[in-house]
Parts: structure tokens; C-alpha cells; sequence
């Protein structure tokens, strides 16, 4: 079936994609690109960085605390998959 | 492209979450009240496409491309979401997908969360689908469909991006011009952006091919 299909591709992504957001990100030194543009901004103005975040989530930045990175960003992943599927398992329990 | 808290000044914040509220309502209405074609046909298709692809461009832009120098970048799949689900659920989806970003996780300040879902939901959506329809009409056939699908992908994030670099400019707070902002994300995406553009035709190509009945947002001949 396709939504079969379709959904272990989603898995596999998820499960693979510590490679590239955890373990590559460590390689190279990763930060989020407009935090950096932020604080290389406050370097040459002499101002400390805002550091402002409202609202830092329920699992920030795709970790969960206690967890390592990589088990941290596959639940995350896995979370943030089935919550966004929950409309598709009621319009398909409904039906 | 994730926009954190603290860069955009109060006026941008508002004006863009103002735009994207009034945007996303308008196009949830349109979704579910258009006639689409395919799997969208009916309300519970609708809904489950709509899911299936906020899950699929979600668990998408979990792939973080670092980029030697520290940075990095991810698919952002607004033009893919629009060939699937036209541009009313494309718009839907990726709003979807940037609230629980959002809220869930902290990526993309919750301040920021107007001019993110203006950019990637808004810009990114539209522009990628009407870029799509422009070529494919223009070259005709399957290859145009395919050629539109990657200038739709490529154009469409390069546009996002510029949407971005406006409103950082906009927003004078860390000194840096709007002629800066400006062109350092454009030109920055549109080099980068030849990935998505590539990745938005084979994932389309793919479709086509073995599902068309899911790519509501085109007419497939």
C-alpha cells in the first residue's frame, strides 16, 4: 500500500537523519546560521548577544533532556512525526 | 532559514504574523471547500494527504546538510507540498509543520513564527507553484513538468530566502543593512537552492510516475 510505504520512508528518515543533524553537525562545528549571523553581528558592535528566546519548546532543539543527542533526535524526530499525523489517524479511525 | 527570537524588531514580528494568520485561514478555507482532483477529491483524502505530507516535509528538513564553515542548510519542501496538495494545503502543511518546529522543539523563534510561516509557507508555496504552472505551460509535455518542478523547488526557496533577508534588513536592530541581508540570502539560497530544486523534481518525477492520483495540485494529463 502507498501510505504504507510513505510512512516507513518517514521512519528512515528520521532514524538516518542523526547523521547529517547530530553527528555531521559536530564535525564541522554546526551552528544555526542566523544565531551566528546574530552573534558575529553583537561581536562587531561590542554588544553582548540578546540571547533572547521566549520560548525554547518542550524538547529544545530537538533533544530530550537526560538522552544523548542522537537517541534525542530520533524521539524528537518520531514525536514531531506523530503528532503531525494525528489528523491523518482520525479522519482514517472516523471513516 | 528558521528565523530565532530577538533578531526581527517588533513592527516586522507583528506585520508578518498578521499577514500569515489572515493567509492560513484564507487558505484553509480554500482547501476545504475547492474541488481538487485525485486522492484530494474527497474531505478524508484531504485530511490524510494534508498529514502525510506535513509529516514527510517535517521529518525532511530533519536532514541537516552541515556545510563545511559552519552552517548548514535543509530541504524546505514548501514547492513539493504545493504540487501535492495545491497551493491552499501546500500553504496549510508547511504551517502545520513550522507550529510544531516552533512550538514543540524551539526551531524558529516563537516571536518569529509570522515571518517564518510568511517565507516558507507563504512564499516558498506560492511562488514555487506558480513558477510550476508558468514553465510547464511554457515548455509543454512532461518535460515541462519536470523542468517546472525544478525551478518551482529552486526559485521558490531562492524567493523565501530573499523574503527572509527583507525581513532581517527591516528589522535594523544588530546594524546590519536590508542591501546586505538582502543579497547574502538570495544569493546564498539560490546557489544552495539548486538541491531543493533537484530533490522537489525527483521526488515529483517519482510520483508522477507511480502515483499520480496523489499530485492533486497539477493537472496530470
Amino acid at each position: 500500500m502507498a501510505s504504507r510505504r510513505w510512512l516507513i520512508l518517514v521512519l528512515v528518515l528520521v532514524v538516518v537523519s542523526p547523521l547529517f543533524g547530530v553527528i555531521g553537525a559536530e564535525i564541522v562545528g554546526y551552528h544555526e546560521p542566523l544565531d551566528l549571523a546574530v552573534e558575529r553581528a553583537c561581536e562587531k558592535l561590542g554588544i553582548e548577544p540578546p540571547d533572547v528566546s521566549y520560548w525554547s519548546g518542550l524538547l529544545p532543539d530537538y533533544t530530550v533532556p537526560g538522552l544523548n543527542d542522537v537517541v534525542g533526535y530520533i524521539i524528537s524526530g518520531l514525536v514531531g512525526v506523530a503528532i503531525l499525523l494525528i489528523p491523518y489517524a482520525v479522519v482514517r479511525r472516523r471513516k | 532559514m528558521h528565523i530565532p527570537d530577538g533578531v526581527l524588531s517588533a513592527g516586522v514580528a507583528a506585520s508578518t504574523y498578521i499577514v500569515s494568520a489572515i493567509a492560513v485561514a484564507l487558505s484553509s478555507r480554500r482547501f476545504f471547500s475547492e474541488k481538487l482532483p485525485g486522492a484530494l477529491s474527497d474531505p478524508t483524502g484531504r485530511v490524510s494527504l494534508l498529514s502525510a505530507v506535513a509529516a514527510g516535509v517535517f521529518a525532511a528538513q530533519m536532514l541537516n546538510w552541515p556545510i563545511p564553515g559552519g552552517t548548514s542548510a535543509h530541504l524546505v519542501g514548501g514547492a513539493l507540498a504545493a504540487l501535492v496538495l495545491g497551493p491552499y494545503g501546500g500553504c496549510l502543511a508547511m504551517a502545520l509543520v513550522l507550529i510544531v518546529q516552533c512550538l514543540v522543539f524551539g526551531d524558529g523563534g516563537i516571536t518569529a513564527l509570522g515571518a517564518n510561516v510568511l517565507n516558507m509557507g507563504l512564499v516558498d508555496v506560492f511562488a514555487g507553484y506558480w513558477i510550476y504552472k508558468l514553465v510547464s505551460k511554457a515548455v509543454g509535455g512532461r518535460r515541462g513538468m519536470e523542468l517546472g518542478a525544478l525551478l518551482g523547488g529552486w526559485i521558490g526557496i531562492t524567493l523565501a530566502a530573499a523574503a527572509c533577508g527583507i525581513e532581517i534588513g527591516l528589522s535594523p536592530k544588530f546594524g546590519y543593512p536590508l542591501s546586505l541581508t538582502l543579497s547574502v540570502m538570495t544569493m546564498w539560497h539560490f546557489a544552495l537552492g539548486i538541491v531543493e530544486g533537484v530533490v522537489t523534481m525527483l521526488v515529483f518525477r517519482y510520483l508522477l510516475d507511480k502515483a499520480p492520483a496523489v499530485l492533486g495540485g497539477v493537472e496530470v494529463g
